[in-house]
């Protein structure tokens, strides 16, 4: 105890260099960039960026990552406030009540509510991550090859959850990931699979490339496609970023409610932000003392929705730290990151590695703070760079696509997998498959065949060791939840939806499943 | 602030540009031979791996004696065989040499990996030898000693387990030539990485398994060392016997990691960086950063004779040799 309170301390002294606290900065404002403009999303601005952190340490990489990640996240509500577009996913809830406020004037007050939740949420899902994530990692110690097997079964099962509205497209799209994760050699025969003469597949597909190609490129595609379009105008605001001692005190709960719904959102696999900042919503306003004013400029309803997808940051990450599944498509893209340092999600991570994961840590702490220092500071000029034309950001994605798949091997092979995934990503999001459901089942499918086949080798080839222990049931159990739990999903998001519009009038559904990555 | 923005897009993008890195000379030769830029040192791994670590160690330390920067350039991919295949093509001034991992680099030629054969490259020195050994864990009461677990082995045949590195790879080997050699049989669990294969062994799941000795420091405690693939036994496991002495494989196992650089290169060369990294790995400095792995300095001949030596033993590892049947 007293050890990792030790280490604990020593993360935050470790966190604290120049250089870090630079790239929590630049991490940060990146983050809101890249949120605040409609058409990227969080999981392509960490892909995009991923490749940057290759020559830092491996805290610092991570900690940029997650600078970018939380920046993101929060980056949504800006343009989601100012301009009734939500900049990712995760802040379509916000839009209804944050616009309504920006109509009345108050869009400094909507764009201070919105950043103080958001900071709350994200600091409380800190609190989580400490706690869970070693007690978590101690059980993987007990992991044998049959408990990989369902493990990374249960992690499938996320494909069903991030497809949301249809799972037979989910499926295939996890299906077709699968048959390329079988690309090199065999794990356990060492055969040669579908490597067409070529020793650069002999170590499968390389994830990065592919999901720097299915995420960012597939989107330069489509905006591309769409032709350089005008963005709406943002609104000029002119008061003040605050809010009073009373409004700060009326929200206390709402952050309250809304970390503890963000962070079970981000430990389930397969719920998202896009999920956490509706349910966060409906939440406050069923327990709003003032649910008259929902619909015409709630500031309870800002808190809600941002406290709740910011917390789910701490929360995705913890199995994704503990145990390779990735809670949602940003921390796939960051748990990319870990490998290519040199690091393996599990107990390694809290032992051998423990200053390196708790200067993560408190990196992810301190970004906390930057996010709220530069959202406040930094809005007004943020608001502005929603418009940035696409003339200027279709090139510049490009380019760092280009740059960032042959950055990690230095093999130009890397940039025409990278462009294959492209291409592939902008057909399956024309054919409303999905692409972050690729991604996950290339992670998960070598696991789960490694896991199954030797775990049936060591048992001489008797299928009841797959059963034979406490964990595999537990795991078992969690894959049926993980099949049930989508439908339960869509039908309480539709439910979260469908009230939220009843309030508004607003027809915001187009705004959510724009850009489901 | 669009110009702002414009510019900072583009800022990133130089940075992205510099993270790849680079480098590079070119050099006409005659006379004795000495580097007239930076030498760059091929590792057909990625940064932070285990071949990867001590080998910018050497690289650090070779700089006093090779008069130049030594640039360290990660090439991984195919099982090493993309960066072998690399060194293979440099250009053979002298400027480019790389590490050979052995006996990796045989098994990608018999697997047909590469394109390359043993006669593309010239060996300058051997840099590090780590023996194999036979470990189980610690706690395992049934196996005190090597004699035990080979005993139980042939009392139950096909039913110990022991995890590997990977199919085919070195400690899959070692734990072949263990056990033909005392005539078991086991079932192997390729778990694709040493670190994987340790917890394996530790959750139950393996009964032994083959290891280098530098792969357990700093962990011995939960693992029993039972033997030792080699002629001697070593001094930092003075009562661990060698499996020769319990009447078992008779040959030296393990792994090494040789200094070549491709087959077009004048005896000029390989003689300089011979003697310069003989004179580095003698240099206190380096003996010092260097404790954590076994550095073992062979000439260019003994090297030579070692590629070959275990290219050899790779070609006779026929199907025959990895089955029981």
């Amino acid at each position: 105890m007293l050890e990792t309170l030790g280490l604990m301390g020593a993360g935050f002294i470790n966190a604290l260099t120049p250089i870090n606290l630079l790239m929590m900065a630049a991490g940060v404002a990146l983050g809101i960039i890249i949120g605040c403009m409609p058409g990227l999303s969080a999981a392509m601005g960490v892909a995009l960026m991923l490749p940057l952190t290759f020559t830092m340490k491996a805290e610092t990489g991570l900690i940029v990552l997650g600078a970018i990640y939380c920046g993101a996240i929060f980056g949504g509500s800006i343009s989601a406030i100012l301009i009734h577009t939500p900049g990712t996913p995760a802040s379509a809830a916000t839009a209804i009540e944050g616009y309504q406020m920006t109509l009345q004037g108050k869009a400094g007050k909507a764009l201070f509510t919105a950043c103080y939740s958001s900071f709350w949420g994200g600091l409380l899902s800190c609190i989580s991550l400490y706690f869970f994530a070693p007690l978590l990692a101690q059980l993987t110690l007990k992991f044998r090859s049959a408990e990989y097997f369902w493990l990374s079964i249960f992690g499938l099962t996320i494909i069903a959850g991030v497809s949301g509205k249809s799972i037979v497209k989910g499926l295939i799209s996890g299906a077709l990931g699968l048959l390329i994760s079988t690309i090199g050699l065999d794990p356990v025969t060492g055969a040669k699979r579908v490597m067409f003469g070529q020793a650069y597949f002999a170590e499968g597909i390389n994830t990065t490339c592919a999901l720097i190609g299915l995420f960012s490129m597939s989107q330069v595609f489509i905006l591309a496609e769409k032709k350089i379009k005008e963005r709406a105008q943002a609104t000029k605001f002119s008061d003040k970023m605050s809010l009073t001692r009373d409004e700060r005190k009326m929200i206390r709960p709402t952050i309250l409610r809304s970390w503890v719904i963000g962070n079970i959102i981000g430990l389930l696999p397969g719920a998202g932000a896009a999920i956490a900042c509706f349910l966060g919503y409906n939440t406050s306003k069923s327990f709003s003392k003032h649910k008259e004013q929902f619909g015409r400029g709630s500031i309870e309803g800002v808190a809600g929705s941002e406290a709740a997808n910011n917390a789910v940051t701490g929360g995705s990450l913890i199995p994704t730290l503990t145990l390779g599944i990735p809670g949602e498509s940003v921390t796939a893209v960051l748990m990319g990151g870990l490998v290519i340092q040199g690091l393996a999600p599990g107990p390694e991570l809290f032992g051998k590695y423990a200053p390196m994961t708790y200067t993560f840590f408190a990196g992810f702490v301190l970004v906390q703070f930057f996010m709220l220092g530069i959202g406040l500071l930094g809005c007004r000029g943020f608001a502005q760079i929603s418009r940035l034309s696409d003339a200027i950001l279709i090139p510049c994605v490009t380019v760092l696509c280009c740059v960032g798949s042959y950055a990690i091997h230095k093999n130009i092979l890397d940039i025409v997998v990278m462009m294959a995934f492209g291409v592939l990503g902008y057909f399956m999001r024309k054919l409303d498959l999905n692409t972050a459901a690729v991604v996950l089942a290339l992670i998960l499918g070598p696991i789960g065949e490694k896991g199954l086949r030797n775990a049936l080798k060591s048992s001489g080839g008797d299928p009841m060791i797959l059963f034979s222990s406490v964990v595999c049931w537990v795991l078992i159990a969690l894959c049926i939840v993980g099949i049930l739990s989508p439908m339960f999903m869509s039908k309480l998001e539709k439910k979260a939806e469908k009230e939220a519009i009843s309030g508004t009038g607003e027809d915001i559904e187009q705004l959510t499943e724009e850009d489901s990555v | 602030m669009k110009k702002f923005l414009a510019l900072m897009l583009a800022l990133c993008m130089v940075f992205a540009l510099c993270a790849c890195g680079g480098g590079g000379a070119a050099k006409t030769s005659g006379g004795p031979f000495a580097p007239d830029g930076p030498v760059t040192l091929i590792v057909a791994y990625k940064a932070g791996s285990g071949t990867d670590g001590p080998a910018r160690i050497l690289a650090q330390y070779a700089e006093k004696y090779i008069g130049q920067t030594v640039v360290v350039e990660n090439v991984p991919g195919g099982s090493g065989s993309i960066g072998w295949s690399q060194l293979a093509a440099s250009d053979p001034d002298g400027m480019t040499i790389g590490v050979m991992n052995l006996p990796n680099f045989n098994t990608t030629i018999t697997e047909e990996l590469g394109t390359y054969t043993t006669a593309d490259f010239k060996a300058i020195c051997n840099h590090v030898t780590e023996t194999s050994i036979v470990i189980v864990r610690a706690d395992d009461d049934r196996f005190p000693d090597l004699n035990t677990l080979v005993e139980y082995g042939k009392a139950h045949p096909g039913e110990l387990r022991a995890s590997t590195n990977g199919n085919h790879a070195s400690n899959h080997l070692g734990a072949q030539l263990f056990a033909k050699s005392a005539g078991f049989s086991y079932i192997d669990i390729p778990q694709g990485g040493t670190a994987d294969q340790l917890l394996s062994l530790r959750n139950k799941e393996s009964d032994f398994t083959v290891v280098k000795l530098g792969d357990i420091s700093g962990q011995e405690s939960a693992y029993k060392v039972l033997g030792i693939f080699a002629l001697e036994r070593d001094e930092r496991f003075p009562d661990v016997p060698t499996l020769a002495e319990l009447g078992y494989y008779d040959k030296w196992v393990g792994a090494s990691r040789a200094i070549v650089a491709p087959a077009g290169v004048s005896d000029e060369v390989i003689s300089f960086y011979e003697d310069a990294l003989k004179k580095t790995m003698e240099d206190p400095d380096y003996i010092a950063a260097a404790a954590s792995f076994d550095t073992n300095f062979l000439d260019h001949e003994a090297t030579a004779a070692l590629i070959e030596e275990q290219q050899a033993a790779a070609e006779a590892q026929t199907d025959e040799f990895w089955s029981f049947d």
